[in-house]
């Protein structure tokens, strides 16, 4: 019963996101409104002035590189600190478990 | 009619493979298989924005000279490649994090699955 009613919930679930899915705009429509030069509040959109101006900016080919790097420069860094914070509990949580597990042993 | 599908049948993948995940995590007893379902949530994400990112017709986010930088419609847009290559590194260490306090309840209970677990612990 439980069982039956999340099936029936995900089933739900699914039709109504595909359902949604269909006001999406296609697939690679280049005239799409997020490739657009403004966006709907009239505000400039990142895309079009990150492909016109990266290489003068940054002189790096891959504009990828120059969002990542250049102008997105400080948001990277704190996906390092991320990262190392990642490594750093992870330590010590292995160390700590180790510790507890051997003192039960005993 | 087939305009409509070939336009959003990648969308209507990620959303099967996000009900895929919601599966792992609702159905599945090990705590393993739920954060495996958590991963697929998660590449299905990504690889929504990935897909929402393309133009028919354009070359990769890399400068080339034949093609000049004014005509943005000849490359892709690179912001969600940017957003999402950020996306992934934090997901696989979040991942780490995840499997590391699996592995300390393991040696902790002995069980991975969730009912043994919740009676292990009362």
């Amino acid at each position: 019963m439980q069982k039956g009613l999340k099936i029936l919930l995900l089933i739900l679930f699914a039709a109504i996101m595909i359902f949604a899915a269909s006001d999406l705009p296609f697939r690679g429509d280049p005239d799409n409104r997020m490739h657009a030069e403004r966006s709907v509040n009239n505000t400039r959109v990142i895309g079009n002035y990150a492909i016109q101006n990266a290489y003068r900016d940054a002189h790096t080919p891959n504009i990828v590189t120059v969002i990542l790097g250049d102008y997105r420069s400080v948001d990277t860094f704190g996906e390092q600190i991320v990262i190392y914070t990642a490594g750093l509990i992870t330590l010590l949580v292995l160390r700590r478990t180790r510790r507890l597990g051997r003192s039960s042993a005993l | 009619m087939v305009d409509f599908i070939t336009g959003h049948y990648a969308y209507w993948f990620t959303i099967i493979l996000l009900c895929i995940g919601l599966y792992g995590i609702l159905f599945k007893k090990n705590l393993v298989k739920k954060t495996l379902g958590l991963v697929i949530i998660q590449a299905s994400v990504v690889l929504y924005f990935v897909a929402i990112a393309s133009k028919w017709g354009a070359t990769v986010t890399v400068i080339d000279d034949s093609i000049p930088v004014d005509q943005v419609a000849q490359y892709l847009n690179p912001l969600p490649h940017t957003l999402m290559l950020t996306a992934i590194v934090v997901g696989v260490a979040t991942l780490g994090v995840a499997f590391t306090l699996l592995m300390a309840i393991y040696n902790r209970y002995g069980t991975l699955d969730e009912q043994e677990l919740i009676e292990k612990i009362q």
